[in-house]
């Protein structure tokens, strides 16, 4: 079988290679490049998605070693849970790329090659399967995202570059913390030194472990989401990014963080994740409602949509710890819907930003006479932010709040689902404010709608809006297995442990279906 | 005979007569006198040692003896070497005293 | 009268000696014009000297003990060799606008590296204090190389007399051994130790390793033993600290190891609660002061007290019972080789940059993207390696340390480690910062010889492949391990 995945991983690489040897000056060439790799990475990307078996096997697996010494390997592989998330980001790269085709006009080169090596990390963190490899591709968006935010933002810049470097790596230290000493327990217990997902899941981790290890799992991916009290750096990031960094920032990069507790958080310590779960689901809700309330207040458009982000993964969070399959379904593709609407509110945050060179609030008004076509898109994307039904928006957050409501999590849900309304409410006042009204200011009353390019970019967005608000089943069928092997693995032994006298996991009957051997690995 | 603890009194007494005289003075060549005291002060310890221990190993009857040799010489070259720095210091600013070479944070 | 056999085993350092004898010669016989050729002499040297040690018997001692010729040594002598090569071709360009004495230089140089090869082959008192001696000699003397500098001065002056209080209080140190064993070597020293049940050799004993870690934590850098560091790394010329920041220090770090694992066994738990508490001040005060640094030669001398801090945490969970892959010893052994290419590489930008501009401090480093985009691209390399971010081979080093601290249940030291590793972030960013979002005042382009560039390339390039391919260094410091088979006789 031929190695799709690291063709995957590989050729933005390769793209970014190539640009280094594209002469400076040439930004035609360069955009060129860029928007053909990204292309031919999502095209490849969709040809997987298609040929993807809606079962709970991990696909496309490879397993190279690669530090035998350590039982480090090149382990990569797909199931219904992540290759959305890889679609998603080969998906939103090309509108990225396509984004900044006028907005970013200096050190283009630099630029594209950071997009290109963001986009291979990303993908190989929705791919690993081995936690060290996982690692190193958590630890090395870091670094292209920092250069984005630092050198093409706006404003307080450098502020907002550091401010996410140094909250990431504290989180992203203490996980690799936590899975040396995962490893090593692992290890002693089964007494082979190995990083492999599949190879650490076969053996429980100990009980008395499982709490901090979780604690610290918890805490990177907490920063990442970001859930509530380590939010402070999502919206000094966004507003500060260039248009296609937020989008990125927005749509994907979050997702890391929330893929990372359903991947690896909630299947390796699930009593860790039972004793934590009336903790996050608070912090979720308090996400909920508190960005919500701090959105309403923005006078920054950009702010407000960072904002909104926030609120919306509280959802995401809510839905996946409700671990019931609605509410993990309707995480997941919560997630991807928060990626296309949030990523399509930036874009259209930065079409204005182009125009004007302003974001508030305050400096608009009126501009639907002006920007008909401008206005129509931006409806759709609001709409969809807030959930009405017939978007994709919808179908998650239902699915998310039906499953949270049937889980333990009743009381939880109950006081999130406020946080629809004031969704709801901060999205349309936002849109009152800058599309109605008078349109007085004699700046807004020049500006020029949407143009073709712009419009190009918009429809993908606006057609998986639809798509997926109406018939989300073809990725709801595919998550569905996966979703159901993850609840299983995070469920069951939840129940063993309360039981003190049983012992390890070897006597157990269902251990089998648990452990992850998928038949594409033996090729 | 005297002990051996005597001899190891004086060595460590005059070592920390050295020591203090290196950690004390500021003239860049009272401390080159301190570091020399210190040497001497392990000579003695060494040559004591070698009076008095025998070793397990016939390789190293002579062991005290030669180390002390050693330090001997290696303590004219430390000298040597010091003595120039600190002459190439006067030259370039007419004092020997450390405090005053200050042009980086000390 | 030792024997041809026994020659070839020693013949890396031979060599040096011969090359370095060379250079004299070729500077007073040769005319002004064959001087460019002696730092190529130099290189040769080095190399010979590295290309050697594949073909020499292993794991035996020799004169009476006294010299080990093992795998462990091999390894340093690999590295200060290798730190030898950068260092001369960082340093033809950064002599050539500074002093006529260019002969001396290199034969200093060389002869600085034979001593880190015979401090990683010591294995008796004597050897341990004539390398030291012979390393720190030349150094002060490389320091304090350019005569009519001021701070070049200042930093010989102060490095000599920080390093001869130090290795006073080791030489008490190695005298009170002498007087426990009445033997040279640390063989006997070892089993004498097993042997005697009574408490004032014991005492001594503790004693006397407190005193040696005086002469060991001024080769590393280590607290309480680093005030040299900023100073010499400031005024000292800059090639200079690149070497000793790598190879003094990897050769500090070889004695350290082999004296405390060989010798000191017995008191292993007194010299680990010792050690902790240096390593655990070395990391913390090391990060906090570099956060401060504005000059980016001092900056990099408060990080490299802090790198020491972090290899020291991979002496105290050394465990060489094999068990584990995680042996803490190999760690340290590949956290030397990775810093020895992080370190030198960043170095030879530093001096890249000294040389075109003048520019030391991190102000000045504004807008380098825009002056030298190669140069601030790799500069973003190593700072990344030194933070220990993947995919470096700072991060393997790291990786293998922090893992040996908590495979060995050192989780408070991991902790510190841990913390410090993020504080260092800060100040790494801080240059990076300057040279990639800020302005340049001045736009024009720095113009770099090709020997440089090609030096700080190879780096890079190390820096990167032997991050996505570290078996082979894994072996190689596994293979370190050697020594543990011929020290406990």
């Amino acid at each position: 079988m031929f190695n799709y995945l690291s063709l995957l991983i590989a050729l933005p690489l390769i793209g970014a290679i190539v640009l280094l040897f594209v002469p400076r000056a040439n930004d035609r060439v360069v955009r060129w490049v860029a928007f053909i790799t990204t292309l031919v990475t999502f095209a490849i990307s969709v040809a997987l998605f298609a040929s993807f078996r809606a079962t709970a096997d991990m696909q496309f697996v490879e397993r190279v070693a690669w530090i035998p010494q350590l039982g480090i390997s090149y382990y990569i592989g797909v199931d219904g849970l992540s290759i959305l998330l890889v679609v998603l980001t080969t998906f939103l790269m090309i509108i990225a790329i396509g984004g900044s085709w006028n907005g970013i006009t200096e050190r283009v080169r630099e630029y594209h090659v950071l997009f290109l090596l963001l986009e291979s990390a990303i993908i190989g963190v929705f791919v690993s399967l081995d936690l060290f490899l996982f690692y190193v591709f958590w630890e090395f968006t870091l670094i292209p995202m920092a250069f984005l935010i630092g050198i093409w933002g706006h404003g307080r810049r450098i502020y907002a570059a550091i401010k996410f470097i140094l909250f990431t790596m504290l989180g992203s230290t203490l996980m690799l913390v936590a899975i040396l000493v995962l490893v090593f327990a692992q290890r002693d217990a089964s007494g082979a030194l190995s990083f492999a997902l599949t190879d650490i899941l076969k053996t429980p981790v100990p009980i008395a472990l499982q709490g901090i290890l979780f604690a610290a799992f918890a805490l990177a991916f907490a920063i990442k989401v970001p859930m509530f009290p380590f939010h402070t750096w999502l919206p000094d990031a966004h507003t500060e990014a260039p248009t296609a960094g937020s989008v990125i920032l927005a749509a994907i990069l979050l997702k890391m963080g929330t893929y990372g507790y359903v991947r690896f958080a909630m299947p390796l310590f699930p009593q860790a994740t039972e004793q934590f779960t009336p903790l996050i689901a608070t912090l979720s809700v308090i996400g909920i409602i508190y960005a919500a309330l701090v959105a309403m207040v923005q006078e920054d458009v950009k702010k407000l949509v960072a904002y909104s982000s926030v609120a919306h993964l509280g959802f995401v969070m809510l839905g996946v710890f409700a671990l019931n399959q609605q509410g993990v379904a309707g995480g997941m593709l919560q997630m991807l819907n928060h990626g296309i609407s949030t990523g399509a509110l930036f874009l259209i945050v930065g079409f204005i930003y182009e125009r004007r060179h302003t974001r508030l609030i305050t400096d608009f008004g009126g501009l639907s006479k002006q920007m008909p076509i401008f206005a129509t898109v931006f409806m759709i994307v609001t709409l969809s932010s807030i959930g009405l039904p017939g978007t994709n928006g919808f179908v998650g957050e239902f699915l998310v709040l039906v499953g949270a409501y049937e889980s333990h999590l009743r009381w939880y849900t109950v006081i999130a689902t406020s946080g629809v309304i004031l969704s709801a409410v901060y999205m349309l006042w936002m849109f009152q404010r800058v599309m109605f009204g008078e349109l007085s200011n004699p700046k807004n009353q020049v500006l020029k709608d949407l143009n073709a390019r712009e419009i190009v970019i918009m429809v993908p967005l606006i057609v998986m809006i639809f798509v997926m608000g109406l018939y989300p089943k073809p990725f709801i069928d595919r998550m569905v297995p996966a979703i159901d092997k993850m609840i299983l693995i995070s469920k069951t032994k939840q129940q063993v442990a309360s039981v003190p006298a049983m012992p390890a996991m070897p006597a157990m009957p269902h251990a089998e279906p648990m452990t992850v051997t998928p038949a594409a690995e033996e090729k | 005979m005297i002990p051996l603890q005597y001899f190891l009194l004086l060595g460590a007494a005059m070592f920390c007569l050295g020591l203090y005289g290196a950690l004390a003075r500021r003239n860049a060549i009272a401390i080159l006198i301190g570091i020399e005291l210190m040497l001497n002060a392990v000579n003695i310890n060494l040559v004591a040692f070698w009076r008095y221990i025998k070793p397990a190993n016939p390789a190293f009857e002579l062991a005290g003896q030669v180390f002390a040799l050693f330090v001997i010489t290696l303590a004219a070259a430390e000298a040597g070497i010091g003595l120039a720095l600190v002459i190439a210091i006067y030259r370039s600013r007419d004092t020997v005293n450390v405090e005053d070479v200050n042009l980086m944070k000390w | 009268m030792p024997d041809l056999n026994t020659w070839l085993l020693i013949s890396p350092e031979l060599i040096l000696t011969v090359f370095g004898l060379l250079i004299i010669v070729i500077d007073l016989v040769g005319r002004e014009k064959s001087h460019a050729v002696l730092p190529w002499v130099a290189i040769l040297g080095f190399i010979l000297a590295i290309a050697t040690i594949p073909y020499l018997a292993q794991d035996q001692t020799i004169f009476a003990g006294m010299y080990a010729i093992d795998k462990f040594a091999f390894f340093f002598k690999a590295i200060g060799a290798i730190g030898g090569i950068l260092t001369v071709l960082i340093s033809i360009d950064f002599l050539r606008t500074r002093t006529p004495a260019k002969g001396d230089f290199y034969l200093l140089l060389t002869f600085a590296v034979l001593a880190t090869m015979m401090m990683a082959s010591s294995t008796s008192l004597l050897m341990i204090y004539l390398s030291i001696e012979f390393l720190s000699y030349m150094s002060y003397l490389l320091a304090g190389f350019l005569r009519e500098d001021k701070k070049s001065n200042e930093a010989a002056i102060k490095y000599f007399l920080y390093g001869a209080v130090t290795s006073a209080l080791m030489l008490y140190g190695l005298s009170l051994l002498y007087g426990i064993s009445g033997s040279l070597n640390l063989a006997d020293l070892t089993k004498q130790f097993a042997a005697s049940s009574d408490l004032s050799v014991k005492a001594l004993g503790i004693v006397s390793f407190t005193l040696l870690l005086a002469g060991f934590g001024f080769k590393i850098s280590a607290v309480p033993f680093h005030q040299w560091a900023p100073d010499v790394y400031e005024g000292a010329p800059t090639p200079v600290v690149a070497f000793l920041s790598v190879g003094s220090k990897a050769a500090g770090f070889a004695l350290l190891l082999r004296v405390a694992l060989t010798a000191f066994p017995t008191f292993h738990a007194e010299w680990i609660a010792l050690l902790s508490v240096v390593a655990m001040m070395t990391m913390t005060l090391g990060n906090l002061v570099a956060l401060q640094q504005t000059n980016v030669k001092r900056l990099l001398a408060y990080s490299s007290i802090a790198q020491a801090g972090y290899m020291l945490i991979g002496v105290i969970a050394a465990n060489v019972s094999g068990a584990s892959p995680f042996m803490g010893l190999n760690g340290v052994l590949i956290y030397l080789a990775a810093y020895l290419f992080t370190n030198l590489g960043a170095f030879v930008i530093v001096v890249a940059i000294e040389n075109a501009t003048g520019a030391v401090e991190i102000p000045e480093y504004a807008g380098l993207v825009k002056r030298a985009p190669l140069l601030a691209a790799l500069f973003v390399v190593f700072f990344l390696s030194l933070a220990g971010i993947p995919p470096t081979v700072g991060f393997i080093g790291k990786f293998f340390v922090f893992g040996a601290a908590l495979r060995e249940g050192f989780l408070l030291l991991a902790a510190v480690g841990v913390i410090n590793s993020v504080i260092s972030v800060f100040y790494y960013f801080s240059i990076i910062r300057a040279a990639f979002f800020e302005e340049p005042k001045d736009a024009t382009l720095i113009r770099v010889p090709g020997v440089m560039t090609a030096s700080v390339a190879i780096c890079a390039a190390l820096v990167l492949l032997l991050a996505v391919f570290p078996q082979s260094l894994i072996d190689l410091a596994g293979m370190g391990m050697g020594m543990f088979g011929i020290a406990r006789p």
